[in-house]
């Protein structure tokens, strides 16, 4: 009885110590595929599909609100963005094969893509009843807790943009 | 027809049995909390989706419990002569085929995800203006369902032996061993963090193998009580000790010159039957009353001792 508790209460006490140290580091969560560490300083490959007013086609990149959103965003991270063009089908594979970093295309909490292999953000705007998000590569959480951060401190302003 | 009588606590477990209730509602109140508490964490982690099916099936046994101790002592009637005892048996076996069916499903949902290479994606949650890292609640949330659980399993444990109570004794004993299903999904989420995408469909494989385990711990005990199998101890690991006292009466009465018993267990109560070979015809009937009552009386578990006076027993009967 005394041994179960003393394994007992050593196992919780070093998990709570664990949970709390963990904060501590800064890099916590980590990306398994080192999205973010390959952005920064780096180059951030953008699928986008045509989507106004969220994106519009431009030359030679495309513009609105969400274009203008990942070009701030890449500015953060001292990073340039590379932009690719496809459909909604197309770039959710290239996500999946992490072809992109990054698919933007007007898409909302309903999209049908859901359940495909991606990491949906937290909704940044509320436009319509539709929850919009963004895309990132599945389960590249530093990448995406940073993207989420960002888009959570523009929330005010996207707001603003998208008034009626 | 003779029915059995009815069935009281003796004076001295009715406030152990009340304690008991008192701690299956808390229980109750306690697992939908924290069922909320995960539902409202739980992302798109697969240990946590493990996590909340597991609370979501902790409830079952408490309300069992309580929905079994309204029914279980009713009076005995024309319709139901032997009482309402099994009702514990068959609440009993429908939450054992629920745990085994659902922890098998997880088992296959676990392994699919982890042979996808699904990777969890979790971001952060807003909290007061914070934004705040989502697996970090995860892990609060998964503490919430973990170190209470594990406190009222060990108050429920020498209540449920008290009462002989297989029922509140099992759940008694999930809850107590809920810290190492809490502790693998603290981990997995811990590993989400630390970039191992695997952690989270490990650690719900894990949680599942348990909830499996669970399950067929219950169910086997639950098919075995209502196949009436030799009374047995709370824990069922060995015959209860009670049978050898049946035996010494039996055995001790000079009236008696041979016999035999079987008994089974009814819910919380065991009824029993012996035959026995007198010595002699002589008040036979009052010798037969009276050993019945002094059966009886050992222990308030044993309901009802039925004798039944034979000419001799079959070659392979003996006690």
């Amino acid at each position: 009885m005394a041994d179960y508790l003393i394994s007992k209460w050593s196992a919780s006490s070093w998990l709570l110590a664990g949970a709390l140290l963990l904060p501590a580091c800064s890099d916590f969560p980590k990306d398994p595929e080192k999205t973010l560490k390959r952005v920064e300083n780096g180059t951030l490959v953008v699928g986008y599909s045509e989507n106004p007013p969220w994106v519009v086609q431009g030359n030679p990149e495309p513009t609105g609100i969400e274009p203008a959103l990942v070009k701030a965003f890449a500015q953060t991270l001292h990073a340039r963005v590379r932009w690719r063009k496809g459909t909604e089908q197309t770039l959710f594979e290239d996500l999946e094969k992490r072809k992109i970093d990054l698919l933007i295309a007007g898409l909302t909490d309903e999209s049908p893509w859901k359940n495909e292999k991606a990491g949906f953000t937290r909704s940044f705007v509320e436009h319509r009843k539709k929850k919009h998000v963004m895309a990132a590569i599945q389960g590249e959480n530093a990448f995406v807790m940073r993207l989420e951060e960002f888009l959570y401190q523009r929330e005010a302003a996207i707001a603003q943009r998208t008034q009626p | 027809m003779k029915k059995l009588a009815r069935f009281e606590f003796p004076p001295e477990l009715v406030p152990d049995f009340k304690k008991a209730k008192r701690l299956e509602w808390i229980s109750i109140a306690y697992f939908i909390s924290s069922v909320l508490v995960i539902f409202l964490t739980m992302g798109n982690s697969q240990t946590m989706k493990t996590a909340w099916y597991d609370d979501v099936l902790s409830l079952t046994p408490p309300i069992a419990f309580q929905v079994a101790s309204r029914v279980f002592m009713k009076t005995p009637n024309k319709d139901f002569p032997y009482g309402y005892h099994r009702v514990v048996n068959i609440a009993y076996l429908c939450s054992a085929v629920a745990l085994f069916a659902l922890g098998a499903f997880l088992v296959i949902d676990s392994t699919i995800s982890l042979v996808k290479t699904e990777h969890p994606t979790i971001g952060i949650v807003v909290i007061g203006g914070h934004p705040i890292w989502l697996g970090y609640l995860m892990i609060a949330a998964l503490m919430w369902s973990t170190i209470p659980s594990v406190i009222l399993g060990r108050k429920k444990l020498p209540l449920a032996q008290h009462l002989h109570e297989k029922n509140l004794y099992t759940d008694a004993d999930m809850n107590k061993a809920d810290w190492m299903s809490g502790f693998a999904a603290m981990l997995g989420i811990v590993g989400i963090g630390l970039g191992w995408w695997w952690a989270d469909s490990a650690a719900a494989l894990l949680i599942s193998v348990d909830i499996v385990h669970d399950g067929f711990t219950n169910l086997k005990q639950a098919v075995f009580d209502l196949m009436d199998q030799t009374p047995k101890t709370v824990s069922g690991q060995q015959s209860d000790p009670l049978l050898d006292q049946v035996r010494d009466v039996l055995a001790s009465q000079s009236w008696i010159k041979d016999f035999s018993f079987r008994m089974r267990e009814n819910g919380h109560i065991y009824l029993g039957e012996g035959f026995v070979v007198p010595v002699q015809e002589e008040n036979l009937t009052q010798h037969i009353a009276n050993t019945a009552q002094t059966i009886e009386q050992l222990n308030w578990r044993i309901q009802e001792f039925v004798i039944t006076p034979v000419p001799e027993l079959p070659d392979d009967e003996s006690a």
